[in-house]
């Protein structure tokens, strides 16, 4: 399936879904979207990722990308990752880092 | 055995035919489907950065052989190339994976994950040519 984001902004929160393929070819859109985020000044970034298939380590430094541009305070979620995407953020130490949510709670979410 | 090659351009718009190339090695070899996944992405990440780093960083350009064999006891993916000479088997593990997000440099998760997802992660620099081969047994070792 190929890669598609699209986003917007809730209650303070900006919520970007990605779905099908993120690799190094496409993840320059995800950079752009961060980026687009950040200038909303949002004080959490939600990444709903249930449809993504496939993330590869250029999905790992938007993430990087986001805390460096939005300032270390943003609250990153990661909601619906499957178990493969989910065990690549583990394995590389990113689930420190951000929380990682089975489903959308927008009270934890939108706190 | 079973076998098959394919030839791409040294580009980014190649990942997603490499990746649907590894599909069918491990569908052939029988390999299960997170094993799969992870031996996808190591070659993928591979890839990436010989596009990025050992020809487009580098002023060069050229395509990029990639092979695999069903062995009895093992699947092999071989990959050729032209860029710069790179050997990602002298890459440490990154000593910051535990660290916060925004402490942590970027880069070196590539070959990071390339390591984990491979039994045997070979490097060799053959009549100018980059030559990485990935390894993984047939039978699940449960890692």
């Amino acid at each position: 399936m190929a890669f598609n984001l699209t986003s917007d902004i809730h209650n303070g929160v900006v919520r970007i879904t990605l779905s099908g393929e993120l690799d190094a070819s496409v993840a320059g859109q995800f950079k752009t979207a961060v980026e687009q985020a950040a200038v909303a000044q949002p004080k959490s970034l939600a990444l709903l990722v249930s449809d993504l298939s496939y993330m590869s380590s250029a999905g790992l430094r938007a993430l990087v990308f986001a805390k460096q541009k939005m300032g270390a305070s943003i609250r990153i979620f990661v909601v619906g990752a499957q178990e493969t995407v989910q065990e690549t953020i583990e394995m590389t130490g990113f689930s420190h880092s951000v929380v990682m949510l089975e489903s959308y709670d927008a009270a934890q979410i939108e706190a | 055995m079973d076998t098959e090659n394919l030839t791409v351009p040294g580009n980014l718009d190649s990942l997603k035919a490499v990746r649907e190339f590894v599909k069918r090695a491990t569908g052939s070899a029988g390999i299960d489907k997170q094993r799969a996944y992870k031996l996808t992405l190591a070659v993928d990440e591979i890839l990436a950065n010989i596009v990025i780093h050992g020809y487009d960083e580098a002023g060069r350009s050229g395509d990029v052989e990639i092979s695999y064999h069903v062995e009895e006891d093992r699947l092999r993916v071989d990959l050729y190339d032209c860029g710069i000479p790179y050997d990602p088997t002298q890459n440490d593990t990154p000593a910051h994976l535990d660290k916060q997000l925004e402490d942590r440099p970027i880069g070196g998760l590539g070959v990071y994950l390339a390591r984990q997802g491979t039994d045997d992660f070979i490097y060799e620099f053959v009549n100018d040519r980059n030559h990485n081969t990935f390894i993984v047994n047939r039978a699940a070792n449960g890692s």
